[in-house]
């Protein structure tokens, strides 16, 4: 059961050599910040995916994007998380000194294997972290049987 | 900077900053998703601004797919200079961002000395 695509790390990636390398550097140095926060990855938000009896539980990073400026939508077993992150700071003609984090619009997108119920699915948003509860199908889960001595 | 926290039990990353300053005011934001107003520590002792921020680790009861988001606090530390008034702080949390203004002492703005002639 494949739940997202592979991608083998220990194949000969140069680029990926390179972002290495610069990580290496960087942590060397002691150069902050070690995460750069929503798109630190492929300029997509940082997900948890745990797979228990019941569910599969999703953790997915998303500081300060707002409610109505997320959208978490299933289609054909296709979980897709977009949204849009926007700077709230309402000051004019600031100067900025240091400029970290990123803002713009993103998307994630998780192919979920047959056996999540979409009819159950849960999502919470709270302190910057999106919570989704996929349940599985009833018919999936482990069940175990009662042995019975004759 | 924050190294000097590590050496708990959990690991410690700074949290993702944009600084500017505006109409007298320096404005912090700070990163820090999955920290709680109440895991939040925000203080200034003697000349430092210290931030920091604990977050509960991922749910581990099961097994892991997919790993990306760090397992790690969040702390952050600033070197504050004397423009800046240490009474006046305002940290506002919101959405795992954290917003602090800090307000420059009117003593650093620039002030008009009127010369009286005798």
């Amino acid at each position: 059961m494949d739940l997202i695509k592979w991608k083998p790390t220990e194949l000969f990636d140069p680029i990926a050599e390179f972002d290495r390398i610069r990580e290496e550097f960087d942590r060397m140095f002691g150069m902050e910040p070690v995460i750069t926060g929503l798109f630190d990855r492929v300029k997509s938000p940082a997900i948890d995916l745990v797979e228990n009896d019941d569910a599969f539980v999703l953790t997915c990073d998303l500081p300060g994007v707002d409610l109505k400026d997320l959208e978490v939508s299933i289609a054909n077993n296709v979980l897709t998380i977009k949204g849009e992150k926007k700077d709230t700071r309402e000051v004019k003609d600031a100067k900025v000194y240091r400029q970290e984090s990123w803002f713009g619009s993103f998307q994630r997108t998780l192919s979920l294997p047959d056996a999540v119920d979409s009819d159950k699915i849960e999502a919470i948003m709270k302190d910057g972290v999106l919570k989704i509860t996929l349940p599985k199908k009833e018919e999936v889960k482990p069940k175990q049987i009662a042995v019975k001595v004759s | 900077m924050a190294k000097e926290l590590e050496g708990k039990n959990r690991r410690v990353v700074s949290p993702v900053a944009d600084i500017c300053e505006a109409e007298g005011k320096v404005i912090l934001r700070l990163e820090m998703p999955g920290v709680s107003k109440d895991n939040l520590e925000v203080k200034i002792e003697n000349d430092e601004l210290i931030i920091e921020g604990k977050r509960e680790p991922t749910d581990s009861k099961g097994r892991f797919i997919l790993r990306e988001r760090r397992n790690a606090d969040f702390a952050r530390r600033y070197t504050l200079d004397d423009t800046i008034d240490r009474e006046k702080v305002d940290a506002v949390m919101k959405n795992g961002v954290l917003h602090l203004t800090l307000h420059l002492k009117e003593a650093s703005k620039p002030k008009k000395i009127e010369v009286k002639s005798k």
